[in-house]
């Protein structure tokens, strides 16, 4: 049986006679079942009879298929072994039903057993290799713990090693009893202390010891002994001078020295790092390891971090320098990036060093040699693509003299002396990307009183550049930026001779003047990030001519250069936030994000996408197919993909990485998100759901207590912003990225909304129907009171709010408290007072959803009511979900409560009329709200129908920002100048408008009920 | 800026800076995790100060199978590089001959013979970078891709079969200096 093909049909014993096997291998399942039966009665060997009960399986009946099910059972209650080409007929026989039964109670104990009968068959790996296909530890422990005493110091040493390997897996899976957790965990631990210990003992370890010889066994003994063993154990064994983290670098392998840095730090032990690190640098020294290969960047900074933190900084810090210094003597033979990470190393150093010893000089307070520092750097690498990103860490750590002597003095040196004119532009487009830097910085700013002359001032700051009252940022100073980004951009444009040198240049300098201006228009359009519970529209507060401003002119670079994933990347955030989904899919779709890079990436475009722009999935192919066809692909076992071949190549470490990695992968929040946005998408349409969220595969794992994680992958967005505030994906996003929290509030409305529209099939008649009728309504309870609990428990953690958008809290809220008031209706008798709680309930969600619906309703004066309505559609989607949930709530109280009176005449097991009355009030603000959004929707579908919308748009880009000062035409006028003036917006207008039809056409085709 | 390390599982959800590339092919799950679970130690990356994967070499050791034994194509115990990519942003740093001298060692270690790779004959860039490595035309395997890089009009396109010797082979047997003279279709090669 191979790995991966594990439902071919087996080959029946050679004894079996030609025509049965021929009529098996036809799959002639009825002439096999005959013969098979006439066998059994001739030979009365069993495996005839378990042909014919596999060849039954086969038939549609379904007293056949359990005839399988049962024949396992009985072999599990028979004590011999079981006949292995027995079991191999009876897996591939229920191979549609091994994911629902527990092949740990099934097959897999059946295999275990037949290997300890067989422990030398070479069929027994086979079995071994059944079991963990899926994902049965507890048998295959059992089988690898037989394999290894049957070949006791065989030259096969995977025996040894798969069997800890499996006794540790048990010991950290929820596979494992608590009762036996213990035992597993000291038994993996001892067989790798003593084999550590024969290792140590030896002068050489041979293939038959059972000793640590290979680099992957060494690797599972650190990671069994960090999980079971005590800290001190493990820092004795990495100072081992055959095993230790040194001794293995020596022969050339980092893993364990990098898993042991990161360990200790956890640990605080920067004693150690520092010691290893020293170790390590030296083996590179002393020639032991090609000199420059321990010359990580991350060595280094750890080194001097761990210097930072000792008794004596300044001692520890120069050692740090004195090794540094050896190693920059030798820097002319270093490759390229060992010469780099060397510089960085420098910088490293001089930011860890005492604010006391910067040696300013005294002509020049800023001139410490943290700037020196960063000018040597600039100096070397200033024409890298990385070069900003490589140092911007360390210009935001700056005192204000230091940035001010920066700029001043070192950058503009740089630039006065750069005669070449391709250099000379790559270093104003740094210029201007350390300015928009700077502005970013709180050290830039002082603080100025907040009230003057009696007056209260609104401006909290003054700028330290330019003297101007201010806020954080400085839009005196942005402003500037952008003035600057624009004269270079236009002296770029005007020169043939720099156009020409473009082609041969890292990146178009265009291309980060364009970012350096979009990032500052935005800061100026106040794009701050969202605040969940103050802005329920994510550009409610921001200057719509600045923002479409910033959005042109990133467009307009696009068209330059097409091929930037950064510049795609954050358009399609903008224009997400904008409301013009269509577009920013059009803009996404190049990036071809497919296959592995999905769960990774997904996010960025599809989270919340429903609630945008569920038109969006009315396309003929479905939108979110790829995302689903890679999880059935990678989830096709139950088992990590590819753990067999970690198993028979002896990885070891691979086989733990691959169990978590899997694991982290069932959990993910983009999986979660993938099955949420469709079934939203498909409620909108009045699609049909394949069964509840719960009945998914995907999900089947999934309780209130997983973690689910989010690894959105932002790397390449073109982040210019310093540590003192968010990077750029927190502010460009519709809301809080994705979480464990509001995975598990989605994950449980779902749950919530299939409870109240299942129905039974049409034909479903039940014999016994008020038998029936009492065990659902028990069920009903019973799942209302589970959602009801989670749903209350994920909305008042402590960090729940901050990771939702205002109307998803409203919505959850609302939801759970809906799941408490259908409770609460369904299990009080008509005979009882309605509890107090019933009213509360009902008021509460009209009171929450009055507000989000006032909040929906209201337009900011500062913007147009059109263009509002059209960046606010999440606010509207939830306005429409909630009342939906509201509406179908009180159609499922109604509906049972028509049902039991229909079935109990005499009334008593029927609504209590208060409750029925509550959610009766619930349905008329819901029908009054969804009315209400069919309006909205066709009146914007009517406004965006009109003429003038060009004009409009440029309108709203370039015309009303008038700012006291004036700046903002000044701003407008240079922004314009980049993208060709209005002539030049107008093809941008028009998609941007475009867009917007689509969405509301989409809109307009969802159903309201 | 960079470290260079041994591939982890949850690198694949670094990628972006490599993968969202147009000239780096994005795979299966399935197929990255092989490479891990048979051969990790052939699996390098460099990633930079904030943990994206700036960089990767993907590379087995293998024989082919013993049925060729005695067919010209057989190919010894030999290492080969399946992709190496670096990011736009990491390019001119020497990080793709880095990885490559890491899965060089790896094949030492391993006790290839040599190391070999494909490569399209028309990209000159990478040929000049591999033979500046060490590397040498061992044959040409005629319409090896489906496609054309720079060509819309052909269908297909020749591969360069490159190869280097490791220590293991002492008397340069698996290289040879006129390479290009050698033709062979693509069922040859495995």
């Amino acid at each position: 049986m191979s790995s991966y093909a594990r439902y071919a049909r087996p080959a029946l014993k050679n004894s079996v006679d030609v025509p049965l096997q021929t009529a098996f291998s036809d799959g002639n399942w009825p002439t096999v079942i005959r013969l098979a039966d006439k066998r059994f009665k001739t030979f009365k060997d069993p495996y005839y009879e378990a042909i014919k009960i596999s060849a039954e399986f086969q038939l549609d009946g379904t007293a056949e298929k359990c005839a399988v099910l049962v024949a396992i059972d009985a072999l599990l209650k028979q004590k011999s072994a079981p006949d292995l080409d027995t079991l191999e007929l009876y897996e591939w026989a229920a191979r549609d039903f091994l994911e629902d039964i527990d092949y740990s109670d099934t097959l897999g104990p059946l295999r275990a057993r037949w290997v300890k009968a067989n422990p030398k068959s070479p069929a027994a790996v086979q079995c071994l290799q059944s079991c963990l296909e899926f994902w049965d530890l507890v048998s295959a422990q059992q089988i690898a713990a037989t394999l290894d005493k049957t070949y006791l110091n065989s030259s096969d040493r995977r025996y040894m090693f798969w069997s800890v390997t499996l006794t540790f897996l048990l010991s950290v899976s929820p596979q494992c009893s608590e009762a036996s957790r213990k035992v597993y965990s000291l038994l993996a631990l001892r067989q790798l202390e003593r084999a550590a210990e024969i290792t140590e003992k030896s002068t050489k370890v041979e293939a038959t010891d059972r000793g640590l010889l290979t680099e992957e066994e060494i690797y599972l003994y650190f990671r069994v002994l960090l999980a079971h063993g005590t800290k001190d154990a493990y820092i004795i064994s990495l100072y081992s001078s055959k095993l230790g983290a040194l001794s293995q670098l020596k022969a050339g392998r980092k893993v364990l020295f990098w898993e042991a840095l990161d360990v200790l730090e956890t640990w605080g032990k920067w004693d150690i790092i520092s010691d290893l690190c020293r170790g390590a640098l030296n083996l590179g020294l002393e020639g032991a390891t090609p000199t420059f290969y321990v010359c990580d960047l991350r060595i280094w900074k750890k080194f001097a971090l761990a210097a930072s933190k000792a008794a004596n900084e300044e001692s520890a810090l120069s050692e740090v320098k004195a090794i540094l210094k050896k190693f920059i003597g030798m820097k002319t033979k270093a490759n390229e990036m060992y010469k780099k990470n060397i510089s960085l190393a420098s910088l490293e150093i001089a930011f860890r060093l005492p604010a006391t010893i910067l040696n300013p000089s005294p002509d020049h307070k800023g001139l410490t040699s943290r700037v020196v520092q960063v000018g040597l750097f600039l100096e070397n690498y200033f024409d890298r693509l990385s070069a900003f990103d490589d140092i911007k860490d360390f210009v935001a750590q700056f005192t204000f003299e230091e940035s001010k002597t920066f700029m001043e003095h070192v950058v503009a040196t740089m630039l006065a002396q750069s005669a070449d004119k391709s250099k000379h532009i790559i270093l104003k487009v740094l210029e201007c990307k350390f300015r928009y830097l700077l502005a970013t910085c709180p050290q830039t700013l002082s603080h100025h009183p907040s009230v003057v002359d009696g007056q209260k001032q609104d401006k909290p700051y003054q700028c330290r550049f330019c003297a101007n009252l201010t806020s954080l940022p400085c839009e005196h100073c942005l402003k500037q930026v952008i003035i600057e980004a624009v004269d270079t951009h236009k002296q770029i444009a005007g020169d043939p001779e720099l156009i020409g040198v473009i082609p041969k240049l890292d990146r178009d300098p265009r291309l980060d003047l364009a970012i350096v201006i979009g990032n500052a228009l935005l800061k100026l359009a106040s794009l701050r990030g969202q605040v969940s519970d103050v802005a329920p529209s994510p550009l409610r507060d921001v200057n719509p001519a600045l923002y479409l401003q910033a959005v042109l002119l990133l467009d307009t670079q696009l068209k330059e250069t097409p091929s930037d994933t950064g510049l795609r990347l954050l358009l399609v955030k903008l224009y997400l936030l904008l409301g013009c989904a269509s577009y920013a899919y059009q803009i996404w779709i190049p990036m071809d994000v497919k296959r592995t890079i999905q769960d990774a990436l997904s996010p960025i475009f599809f989270d919340r996408i429903s609630t945008i722009s569920p038109g969006m999935f009315q396309g003929s192919r479905p939108l979110m197919e790829p995302l689903r066809t890679y999880y059935s692909n990678s989830f096709r076992d139950s088992c990590p993909l590819r753990i067999w071949d970690a198993f028979s190549s002896g990885s070891y470490s691979s086989i733990l990485d691959l169990t978590e990695y899997d694991s982290g992968l069932r959990r993910s929040c983009t999986l979660m998100m993938t099955q949420v946005e469709e079934r939203r998408a498909t409620r909108c349409y009045g699609g049909k759901l394949d069964g509840g969220i719960d009945d998914s595969p995907f999900t089947e794992d999934i309780v209130d207590g997983t973690t689910l994680v989010n690894k959105t992958d932002y790397g390449s967005f073109p982040n210019l912003e310093s540590f003192h505030g968010p990077p750029i994906q927190d502010f460009v996003r519709l809301g809080p990225e994705l979480s464990n929290q509001r995975a598990h509030l989605a994950f449980l409305t779902e749950q919530y909304l299939d409870l109240l529209a299942f129905k039974p099939p049409k034909d479903y008649k039940p014999a016994k129907a008020n038998e029936v009728a009492i065990k659902d309504r028990n069920y009903i309870l019973e799942t209302l009171s589970r959602l009801s609990n989670s749903l209350t428990e994920f909305i008042h953690q402590k960090e729940t709010a901050a990771l939702l958008t205002a109307p998803e809290m409203t919505y959850y809220t609302v939801i759970s408290l809906l799941s408490a008031g259908l409770l609460t209706s369904l299990s009080t008798s008509r005979a009882d007072p309605v509890p107090k709680t019933l009213p509360l309930l009902s008021s509460s969600i009209r009171s929450a959803f009055a507000s989000l619906r006032t909040s929906f309703l209201t337009t900011p004066s500062a913007l147009p009511d059109t263009y509002y309505s059209l960046t606010n559609m999440h606010a509207m989607a939830y306005v429409r979900d909630t009342a939906l949930a509201m509406k179908h709530s009180a159609a499922f109280v109604f509906g049972f409560h028509e049902k039991e009176l229909a079935r109990d005449r005499s009334g008593k097991s029927s609504l209590h009329k208060e409750a029925v009355a509550e959610m009766k009030a619930l349905d008329a603000v819901a029908a009054k709200a969804l009315v209400e959004i069919k309006r909205h929707i066709q009146k914007l579908k009517e406004s965006l129908g009109e003429g003038g919308w060009l004009d409009r748009m440029l309108e709203w880009t370039f015309g009303a920002d008038e700012d006291a000062d004036g700046d903002g035409d000044e701003v407008a006028k240079a922004v314009s100048d980049v993208v060709g003036g209005h002539a030049g917006a107008e093809e941008w207008a028009g998609k941007v408008l475009e867009s917007w039809r689509d969405g509301v056409k989409g809109w307009g085709m969802v159903k309201m009920e | 800026m960079a470290n260079f390390r041994r591939f982890r599982p949850d690198d694949l959800n670094k990628l972006s800076k490599c993968n969202l590339d147009p000239l780096t092919e994005t795979y299966e799950l399935g197929f990255y995790l092989q490479y891990y679970a048979k051969w990790p130690s052939l699996f390098q990356v460099a990633e930079d100060q904030h943990g994206n994967i700036i960089g990767y070499i993907m590379g087995k050791v293998e024989s082919s199978p013993d049925v060729y034994k005695f067919s010209e194509h057989y190919l010894p115990w030999h290492a080969h590089i399946t992709a190496v990519t670096v990011a736009p942003e990491a390019r001119r740093l020497g990080i793709g001959k880095l990885l490559t001298e890491q899965l060089e060692a790896a094949a030492d270690a391993n006790n290839a013979f040599f190391v070999d790779l494909f490569v399209r004959s028309t990209n000159y860039k990478a040929i000049t970078f591999y033979k500046s490595m060490g590397y040498s035309i061992y044959r040409v395997v005629k319409d090896y891709y489906g496609d054309h890089s720079s060509d819309p009009t052909q269908h297909s396109e020749d591969a360069y079969d490159m190869r280097k010797p490791m220590k293991r082979d002492l008397k340069k047997e698996h290289i040879r200096e006129n390479g290009e003279e050698f033709e062979v279709d693509p069922s040859d090669v495995w």
